[in-house]
């Protein structure tokens, strides 16, 4: 019984890694629309516009970190061009530009998760330090390797 | 009268017609007049940091990678590429030798707002003038002297070398007579005080229209497609639509467009992102008022389609993200 769920849950695996590898445009689209999706939230918390919750800031933390661990794995050498994509030529021109500005996202990323704790950063002000750095990371990557074509 | 001597009198009747017209505009009066600045009040620097954010002048001339916060170094340097060359961005710190430390107020004007450099030479309008001389010359004042409290810098660009026939920077004058008209861009009927203020903002210091307005073969902005789009000067991406039309920026909110400049965030929460960067930032600086100014303008502006080709800034046409 075991070892059928393990075929089954490596069968979903490898199918879900198939249809990225397919279309890597498409994965990393959605997570910039989850990191969207996590920003506005974000905002509308600053903003107070959405009660402060250490659980909400918690699970937008959770989420942009799950996207800087994984957005650098979508642009592949030939996914770069057509109307579909506003991914720059410079990520493929500038190799190790593009690496060192995703590896700044999945550190900061990484330590607003930690800084937040097992419960969330503790209140407003705590949740603002530790996401701005991230909001940073936003612009200047999206400074230098996106194209809006 | 044969028709050679008729098809003669024609070709000089031309060549004096165009012989007038050279004369015309070479001899134009291309420096401002010094009434312009006659009466003016004393400079002041703070209101000139203002100035100097809702001008932009740090994206081009700063040293890059110096962001806004620090003060700002303007060593210029960085190369502009465009169909017609590379730019090179002047130094234009204190410096007495590298940069513009002897210049004085009238050198200053006459730069920013005619596109004249101090020995009468013309400037190739990269450098936006068209649109800086659409600025009040008190603000020009408060702004020469901010930038005298900025630090030196000893850093000397390359000058400018564009191919023929733009290699002719006496051509400019021509180009000017065409294209430089201190008038407003957009005419109101009725507009409040806090459009006009927006209107001053967008079509002098902030120089909108020089990325947003389509241009022509030979770099002139088509005005009647004000701010619908173009495509970057380098070729590379474009500066969308910002007119109130549904291909534009027609379902921002002027709040919205106010927390844009604050925070770099769209409506929809993607991010500013291409050249826009270093825009939202200077624009970051200014009061909330000049913000909301800069929103009413560009709600009560005609609407107009892309110029640009299809428009990814409305929510309402394309798809969520940005991969």
């Amino acid at each position: 019984m075991k070892t059928l769920m393990m075929a089954a849950a490596l069968a979903i695996l490898s199918v879900s890694a198939a249809s990225a590898q397919s279309d890597p445009v498409a994965v990393r689209k959605a997570i910039m629309a989850s990191n969207g999706a996590s920003a506005g939230l974000a905002v509308k918390l600053m903003k107070g516009e959405v009660r402060y919750d250490p659980a909400i800031a918690k699970a937008v933390l959770e989420a942009i970190n799950v996207n800087a661990l994984t957005i650098g794995n979508y642009f592949p050498e030939g996914s770069g061009s057509g109307r579909e994509t506003e991914a720059s030529p410079k990520i493929w021109e500038d190799p190790a530009g593009f690496a060192k500005i995703v590896a700044k996202f999945q550190a900061d990323a990484g330590e607003a998760l930690k800084a937040g704790g097992k419960r969330g950063p503790a209140d407003l002000a705590a949740f603002k330090t530790a996401i701005e750095p991230v909001f940073g990371d936003c612009k200047s990557c999206h400074q230098v390797y996106r194209l809006d074509r | 009268m044969s028709g050679r001597r008729l098809r003669g009198f024609l070709l000089a009747g031309a060549a004096i017609v165009a012989a007038a017209v050279v004369l015309f505009v070479l001899s134009m009066p291309a420096r401002l007049s010094p009434k312009v600045l006659a009466g003016l009040s004393r400079a002041d620097a703070a209101h000139g940091e203002e100035v100097f954010w809702a001008s932009g002048c740090a994206a081009c001339h700063a040293q890059p990678g110096v962001k806004s916060g620090d003060r700002p170094v303007l060593s210029g340097g960085l190369e502009l590429k465009s169909g017609f060359g590379t730019f090179v961005v002047p130094n234009i710190s204190p410096d007495p030798v590298h940069g513009i430390g002897k210049w004085t107020l009238a050198d200053f004007a006459n730069a920013v707002m005619r596109g004249v450099s101090p020995g009468g030479r013309n400037y190739y309008p990269a450098f936006p003038y068209t649109s800086f001389s659409r600025m009040h010359p008190q603000d020009v004042a408060d702004l020469f002297a901010y930038l005298k409290t900025l630090p030196p810098s000893a850093n000397d660009p390359r000058e400018t070398s564009l191919a023929f026939p733009y290699s002719i920077r006496r051509g400019v004058d021509l180009w000017k007579w065409l294209y430089l008209h201190p008038g407003t861009v957009v005419s109101f009927n009725s507009a409040s005080d806090i459009v006009r203020r927006g209107q001053y903002l967008v079509e002098g210091p902030g120089h909108c229209g020089e990325c947003h307005t389509p241009r022509n073969a030979i770099g002139g902005q088509v005005l009647s497609k004000w701010l619908s789009g173009a495509r970057m000067p380098d070729g590379k991406g474009k500066a969308p639509n910002i007119t109130p039309h549904r291909s534009g920026i027609g379902d921002w909110t002027a709040p919205e467009m106010v927390s844009f400049f604050q925070t770099g965030f769209t409506p929809d929460f993607d991010s500013v992102g291409g050249a826009m960067v270093e825009v939202q930032e200077n624009l970051a600086h200014l009061p909330k008022s000049d913000l909301e100014a800069i929103a009413a303008y560009l709600k009560a502006i005609p609407p107009l389609p892309s110029s640009a080709g299809k428009d990814s800034h409305s929510r309402s046409e394309d798809e969520e993200g940005a991969g």
